[in-house]
Parts: C-alpha cells; structure tokens; sequence
C-alpha cells in the first residue's frame, strides 16, 4: 500500500530486487576469488547492502561508515567528519563502495579520497540509485541500479529526517511533506 | 581558499563573505559552505570569458561563471534571479558554449539549489533568504 506522504511509487519492491539480483550477480562474476569488501555508507544503504550481498555467492567481507552531512553537522564543524571509521583494514584489498544514492557526488567525491589514502588494491562503485542532474563531482559508477530523473525519493533505505525509510520500495515524496512553509 | 576548519556560517545574512571571497548573493555563500564542507576546492569568478565583439573587435560582453572547481574543472554558474534575468543568462551561457567548447560548465537553476537546500535540511536558510531579498532563490520559477 502506497503511503499518503508518497504521490507516486518510483520502483516497486520486484522492480528494485530484480535488479538487485542482477547486480548481485553481476559483482559476483567479477569478482570471484578476489575476496572483496563491500563497503556501505550509513544509513541509506543497509538495505540495499543487505540484499546485494544475498544475492552474491562468493566469499566477500562487509564493512560499514558513516560520515557528517551539510546541515545541522555544519554548526558543528563545518567540515565533513568521519563519524564510523572501518572496522577493519582494506590495504591490498579489492574495495567495492556500495551507496544508495549518488546525487552532487560530494560525499562520495570525500569518501573515495579517504578510502584510497587506505592503500586498497581497487575500489569501484556500486550504486542501487544514479541523479546524475546536479551531479558536481564527477563519479565513475561500475555498478548501476537505476538512474533516476531529479526527483525527492524514499523509501528501501532513503530517508526524509529519518522516516520512510522501511518503505519496501522507492517513492517519490509529495513536496508538500518537505517544503509546506517553502513556496514553490 | 576556503573557510578556516572549524568556521561557523552563523545566521543567514549575517555575512556575504566565505573565506576571502565576497558574494553577490547568499545563495553563493551558501555553496561555497557547502564546497567547503566537503573539501572541494573552489575560486569565486576567478575568469572573465569575452563573448561578443563590436566591428572594432574590442569585447562589448563578457560572462564570468560564478565559480571555478580546478580539482573537477569545472565551472558553476547559480542562476537564481528573475525569469527575465535568468533567460539573459541563459543566452550568454549559449554564446560561451559555442565560442568555448572546451569548458565544463554546470547550471545551477533555482530549482536545483532548493533541491539541495532540502537535501540538507536547510529550509530555514531558503526562507531567510526569501525574506531578506526579493529577488531570492525562491523567486527564480
């Protein structure tokens, strides 16, 4: 059932698993006998990883980070911060960067120079989601689920201040939800 | 370049400056908190492109892409003004494409910029910003 603050289901749950199992496959062919790390940014990304790596038949390790976004982190610092580090070490390792979503690219643009200062023997990127319209830092995704038009989604991990994200598939956000006091 | 780590924006409105630079529009500041908060680099209409001559061939307009990413090499151009302004805009932006192919620019509409202000839970900062100007981001549809 679609949710009221929704006005439009996206990509249904069979449509994302779908692709999902293709993409699972996809990684797995790839990257047999390499003994990858699939390395996930919190928290949009739990779900998709949780499912991607079902769908992957090879030995492979997970490991998770977080980092501050712009916003009410900015009052804070006003740099981007590493909030969860590794847990382990990926020197000459075979790195896999899964994200929910790539939008401006500027999280992953920081991210990626983080993650190769670590020595890792090849990092590539898996996206269950490509906005490429305000894309600033230009992103080489191996791994593509959907590319999206410029659109506000939810849903199977994406948030709006922490909610929808159980949703079981991706929707669009009614503005109204997000911008009531904001004129359009 | 760049704000100091640590730097707090403050309120929207209390500066138009970021770092060494000083901006025509709080819209402007704003993105280049955001560059900085994500450690991209950037310069504030660091080039003056000519792009149209009299029969003189002396420059009679020129377009200064707001800013300059030398990391991405790339070139941002924030259009949230007036229609009117934003279609001007949008003409010379044509003209710099055609006699500068080799440029990587990226347009910013007032759409987009509202986007990213939702993004980052920054609604505050567009509403201030409608208040204090009318010619804001909000007014560029």
């Amino acid at each position: 059932m679609i949710h009221d603050d929704v006005e439009e289901v996206l990509l249904t749950g069979d449509q994302i698993h779908a692709r999902v199992a293709e993409l699972g496959a996809e990684l797995a062919r790839d990257y047999a006998g390499r003994d990858p790390v699939l390395v996930s940014v919190l928290k949009g990304s739990i779900i998709f990883l949780a499912d991607l790596v079902r769908e992957m038949e090879i030995p492979l390790a997970i490991d998770l980070m977080e980092v501050s976004s712009y916003g009410a982190s900015t009052e804070s610092s006003g740099q981007v911060r590493i909030l969860k580090d590794l847990s382990s070490s990926i020197e000459g390792r075979n790195v896999v960067v899964v994200e929910d979503i790539i939008d401006t690219g500027l999280t992953l643009n920081y991210l990626l120079r983080y993650l190769h200062d670590k020595g890792p023997a090849s990092i590539s990127i898996c996206c269950l989601l490509d906005k490429p319209a305000r894309r600033l830092a230009p992103i080489e995704i191996k791994y593509r689920g959907f590319t999206i038009a410029d659109r506000f989604v939810v849903g199977y991990g994406l948030d709006y201040d922490e909610r929808f994200r159980n949703l079981p598939y991706i929707g669009v956000l009614r503005p109204s939800v997000y911008g009531a006091a904001v004129p359009e | 370049m760049g704000i100091p780590h640590g730097y707090d924006p403050g309120p929207v409105g209390a500066t138009l400056t970021v770092g060494s630079a000083r901006f025509a529009h709080q819209s402007e500041a704003e993105l280049a908190r955001i560059l900085d908060f994500y450690q991209v680099a950037w310069r504030y209409e660091p080039y003056l492109f000519p792009i149209s001559w009299n029969a003189d061939g002396a420059v009679i307009e020129s377009f200064a892409p707001d800013f300059y990413l030398p990391e991405i090499d790339l070139y941002l151009e924030l259009t949230t003004l007036k229609q009117a302004l934003v279609r001007k805009k949008n003409r010379k932006l044509r003209w710099l494409r055609q006699l500068y192919p080799e440029l990587q620019i990226k347009l910013f509409y007032a759409r987009d910029f509202r986007a990213l202000m939702v993004k980052y839970g920054r609604l505050n900062f567009l509403a201030d910003v409608t208040a204090m100007n009318g010619n804001g981001p909000l007014n560029d549809r």
